[in-house]
């Protein structure tokens, strides 16, 4: 097999290209070119969903006197963006020996605050303090970028009011729960004159006149007065913008996206090589299976597929009673259940 | 009162969907443990593969990567049910390859394209903040 997956049909084969237009403390502003947008998509979306980092996830609530409900603070601290540096080495929680959290799978924060003076008094995140053993010094502390240092206002207090709570941060994917998204948004656009006719822009009298052009319109040469429509036309150049909400640095959100990609197919190739050289390595495999071996017959009639009823009874009605779903404790008339 | 084992005698009454339904697992030849196996019905130039907890993250370009295969006759991914946490692939491909070569290949040239896209972005940054410094 010699073709280079990088080259492109393109005149320009180079292979990908990278070109950064802005980058900051809280955003990265790039163009990838010459791949397809199946993969510009794929990155898109692993650094929205599957990027790993830390947020509260367990909150223990002490003393609450305030107005606000237990549920309802421990949301707000749920989304309070956590410094995520180094939670690569951060165990996941479910995966650890520990029965329910310990140092290795999660950091501990701890806030206590009570309102002695008699005007209103305003808890913010800089007020979470971590306690106890923590994998580095900075994991898990809650991001503050404001010029006073504050970070977010989590409650405020009356006068006598009181919180103490402990939280326990873990680790996570966006995917599970928007808390743990690292990226704050992430843009992401293509064909800024709209020449391949993806978008179907909205009018009144004339979309031209009515839609602010796009930042990047000056970077694409604008589609000729009568210009036959290219049919054989692919985008090509694809114009990311990824913001943090602080957890992650902008450009380590991009490369850990890739990372996570990466991985992801370092786990396939694992899997598929492994199972090579076993003959029937779905006999002793007792997690997810492919549908046909989900036969009723072995008790796992919970859940069959139409495919799976292989010598029991036929999806497209053999028995009287059976669903389209195979055999179903309540369809097949007579189970193990009854 | 139907029991299994009745309504597994009836069956033979309707050969033609049973013998369907019987052929399939011995076609079945699974590749691999986990997360992905090739589904019934396969031949060693054709064949679908599941892989579960997996979307069009993976599936779209995987299949895009696949497809730049010149030994590929045919790929294409789906995601059968959206309330299954399930991604299908299906490769065709000419003779002197099969399709589990040509998913490990289009696995392994996928995180080739990543490496040269983190390589080009590393180096982009750099060359960014050099210049914004200089």
């Amino acid at each position: 097999m010699d073709f280079d997956p990088m080259v492109m049909d393109d005149a320009e084969s180079l292979g990908p290209v990278v070109k950064i237009s802005q980058a900051d403390s809280v955003r990265t502003k790039f163009e990838l070119s010459n791949v397809d947008i199946s993969f510009a998509n794929s990155l898109r979306r692993v650094m929205l969903a599957e990027i790993p980092t830390i947020a509260i996830d367990l909150v223990e609530i002490e003393e609450n006197s305030t107005v606000l409900a237990d549920e309802f603070i421990a949301h707000r601290l749920g989304l309070i963006p956590l410094n995520a540096e180094g939670v690569e080495s951060l165990v996941n929680s479910r995966d650890c020996d520990c029965e329910g959290y310990c140092e290795h799978c999660s950091v501990r924060l701890t806030l206590h605050a009570k309102c002695t003076g008699d005007e209103n008094m305003s808890v913010f995140a800089r007020d979470l303090v971590p306690t106890g053993e923590r994998l580095n010094q900075v994991l898990g502390t809650p991001i503050v970028t404001d010029s006073e240092g504050l970070g977010p206002l989590i409650l405020k207090l009356r006068p006598g009011q009181e919180i103490k709570l402990e939280c326990i941060a873990k680790k996570g994917i966006a995917k599970e729960h928007a808390k743990w998204a690292p990226s704050a948004a992430i843009g992401f656009e293509y064909d800024p004159h709209n020449k391949l006719h993806h978008t179907d822009l909205w009018y009144e009298q004339d979309p031209k006149a009515e839609w602010p052009p796009s930042e990047y319109a000056e970077w694409e040469e604008p589609p000729q007065e009568g210009e036959p429509f290219d049919y054989d036309a692919v985008p090509n150049r694809f114009y990311y913008n990824v913001e943090t909400a602080g957890n992650l640095p902008p450009d380590a959100i991009v490369t850990e996206g890739i990372k996570v990609l990466q991985q992801k197919l370092a786990g396939l190739i694992h899997e598929l090589t492994e199972g090579e050289g076993g003959d029937g390595a779905n006999g002793d495999y007792n997690g997810p299976r492919s549908p046909e071996y989900n036969t009723g017959a072995d008790g796992f009639g919970g859940y069959t597929t139409p495919f799976g009823n292989a010598g029991n009874q036929s999806a497209w009605g053999g028995a009287g009673g059976t669903t389209p779903y195979g055999t179903t404790p309540y369809g097949a008339g007579q189970s193990s259940w009854s | 009162m139907p029991t299994r084992s009745k309504a597994r005698k009836e069956e033979p009454a309707e050969a033609g969907s049973d013998i369907v339904m019987e052929e399939a697992p011995t076609s079945h030849q699974p590749e691999s443990k986990d997360d992905d196996m090739s589904l019934p019905g396969s031949t060693p130039t054709a064949a679908s593969f599941e892989f579960l907890n997996e979307g069009h993250t993976l599936g779209n370009a995987l299949r895009y990567v696949i497809n730049r295969n010149p030994e590929v006759e045919f790929c294409a991914y789906a995601i059968p049910h959206p309330s299954e946490p399930k991604m299908t692939v299906r490769i065709q491909t000419f003779e002197g390859t099969t399709a589990i070569e040509a998913l490990e290949k289009g696995l392994r040239d996928l995180q080739d394209l990543c490496d040269v896209v983190t390589d080009k972005f590393i180096e982009a940054r750099e060359r960014f903040s050099a210049g914004a410094s200089s």
